[in-house]
């Protein structure tokens, strides 16, 4: 059974200048699971990161961490974000560091380790997201998306159990979007647990085990990508229904079943496959 | 950012910044043990050489950087030798050439020069980001070797942003008269406060997200051999010292 990792039960936050970011915002977030988080730009969804780190602490309600409660201690705090690694949206206001690898080994050593393992650490962070070769490079030297895998690193030599990336696909294009993907896919594969906030509604359908929509700062839906975001209310919401999907189902009214065992593609590569499959078989005598 | 090319690209970039380091400061140390204004040039004429030829940093590139401090000494010099006299004995306004000073300004003129060679020997060498740490390795206080940090990082960020508020700004003819460039210049100034303030916050969570606790914390850099480069620039230094005191 897929245990849960993380959870907020009932949890509520305001900004001191009285903006309400999170009202009575549920949800889980299952171990080893690739989770996307979609809502309209400010539904709550950087609010609900900065509380999975435990920078923010809910004014009401309660966070817990594999069924106990967040401890807010400075040892507690320390576990946590040694636990949970935050990505930000803009790589350039999370890098402190001119140095690729100095930036890198800026977590570990805050866990204070020895400098022999902050070493090990950094070359193996830089080495799961193919930064090896572009370590001794200045960072402002470095393209967009190096930047994006740099932040990655610098969380993962932390060793984190889950990942929480904001936007990471902003600002990307569709080449640095597929490399980044596999990226996510090589973390998601050695363990982590891999949670997302995107507008992405294609990524969130082909690439997510569970999709959290949130809206005003509540959890809408959540569950299963194809069976939240085909949901009506969801829908209108984020305005938009995953292309594969759509298309899938426009197919079905004409008579093409796309189903294999009951598996509907969920992603462009599958369904073009489906759709080369459907073809061959009615061609055949 | 010619110096940054120079430090990233040069043929001793991997070699320890404690052997760089302390080569410059031998350098110096050679540059004010100078009897005379020729080995002064002496010691400047090594130090450009091990750059330039050693390090293998252009010699364009090198003159490039060298301009401004050139300029500056030159106008610093000339102020030494000539002497402006307003009102006086005349009543008007007289200039007067430091006739028994001129070796004694020959003299700091070249050491200067020497100086600035040494200096810029190890600016063209190193990145900042490793004299940082051979800063940091010498004891110097966190406290200004994080804000060295910063300033350096927040450097690039901030030009960046400067470029686009400026393209954004003439898109929209910001520039076109005097008058429209001096309040494009204070938006841009206002504009520039404001993402500062900004982006100081978002970094502030960026460390408390990474379990910083105040220092910033970083692994120095590990260079091959670096018992065997620091005790060849030792030698090499001590040489050059040498040179500088015995010659006459």
């Amino acid at each position: 059974m897929i245990s849960a990792i993380l959870s907020l039960a009932d949890v509520s936050y305001s900004y001191p200048d009285g903006t309400h970011a999170l009202s009575s915002c549920s949800l889980t977030i299952r171990r080893g699971a690739r989770t996307a988080v979609l809502g309209a730009n400010g539904a709550g969804k950087t609010t609900m990161f900065l509380h999975l780190n435990g920078i923010l602490r809910p004014s009401a309600g309660q966070l817990q961490w594999e069924g106990t409660p967040l401890d807010y201690s400075r040892n507690g705090l320390r576990m946590l974000r040694s636990r949970v690694g935050l990505v930000f949206q803009n790589p350039d206001s999370q890098l402190f560091s001119a140095s690729v690898r100095e930036d890198v080994s800026f977590g570990p050593m805050n866990l204070g380790l020895t400098d022999k393992n902050v070493r090990e650490r950094v070359e193996e962070a830089l080495h799961a997201v193919g930064m090896t070769e572009a370590a001794d490079k200045p960072v402002h030297n470095l393209s967009y998306g190096q930047k994006k895998r740099v932040c990655i690193a610098g969380v993962l030599a932390m060793k984190p159990e889950i990942i929480v990336l904001d936007e990471p696909m902003a600002g990307l294009d569709a080449t640095m979007q597929e490399e980044f993907t596999a990226v996510l896919e090589r973390l998601h594969g050695s363990g982590i647990t891999i949670v997302v906030a995107t507008h992405d509604l294609d990524f969130a359908y082909g690439w997510a085990d569970q999709a959290i929509v949130m809206r005003a700062g509540r959890v809408l839906a959540h569950g299963a990508p194809r069976e939240v975001l085909l949901q009506k209310d969801v829908q209108d919401e984020l305005g938009a229904v995953p292309l594969v999907a759509e298309i899938s189902r426009q197919l079905s009214l004409l008579g093409i079943d796309l189903r294999d065992n009951g598996y509907l593609p969920r992603s462009k590569g599958e369904l073009l496959k489906a759709i080369t499959a459907h073809t061959r078989q009615e061609n055949r005598p | 950012m010619l110096t940054e090319l120079s430090a990233y690209t040069n043929r001793w970039r991997q070699a320890p910044p404690a052997a760089k380091g302390l080569f410059s400061f031998c350098g110096m140390a050679a540059a004010f043990a100078a009897g005379s204004p020729r080995t002064a040039l002496l010691v400047a004429l090594i130090l450009s050489a091990a750059t330039i030829l050693g390090a293998g940093v252009p010699v364009l590139r090198y003159l490039r950087v060298a301009t401004p401090a050139l300029l500056f000494l030159l106008a610093s010099g000339l102020s030494l030798v000539v002497s402006l006299d307003f009102g006086g004995s005349t009543g008007g306004l007289s200039a007067h050439l430091a006739g028994a000073e001129l070796p004694r300004i020959a003299q700091v003129s070249c050491r200067s020069l020497a100086c600035l060679t040494a200096l810029l020997f190890l600016a063209l060498t190193t990145p900042l980001v490793d004299i940082v740490s051979l800063l940091r390795r010498c004891r110097l206080p966190d406290t200004l070797l994080d804000l060295m940090t910063l300033c350096y990082r927040t450097l690039f960020v901030m030009s960046e942003a400067v470029h686009e508020t400026i393209t954004a700004q003439s898109a929209r003819l910001g520039y076109a008269t005097f008058t429209l460039s001096l309040r494009s210049l204070g938006g841009l100034v206002a504009n520039l406060s404001v993402q500062v303030w900004q982006r100081s916050q978002v970094l502030q969570l960026a460390a408390l997200a990474r379990n910083n606790d105040g220092a910033l914390r970083f692994l120095g850099p590990d260079y091959p051999n670096p018992a065997r480069a620091v005790s060849g620039a030792a030698v090499s230094g001590l040489l050059l010292i040498i040179l500088a005191v015995t010659l006459p």
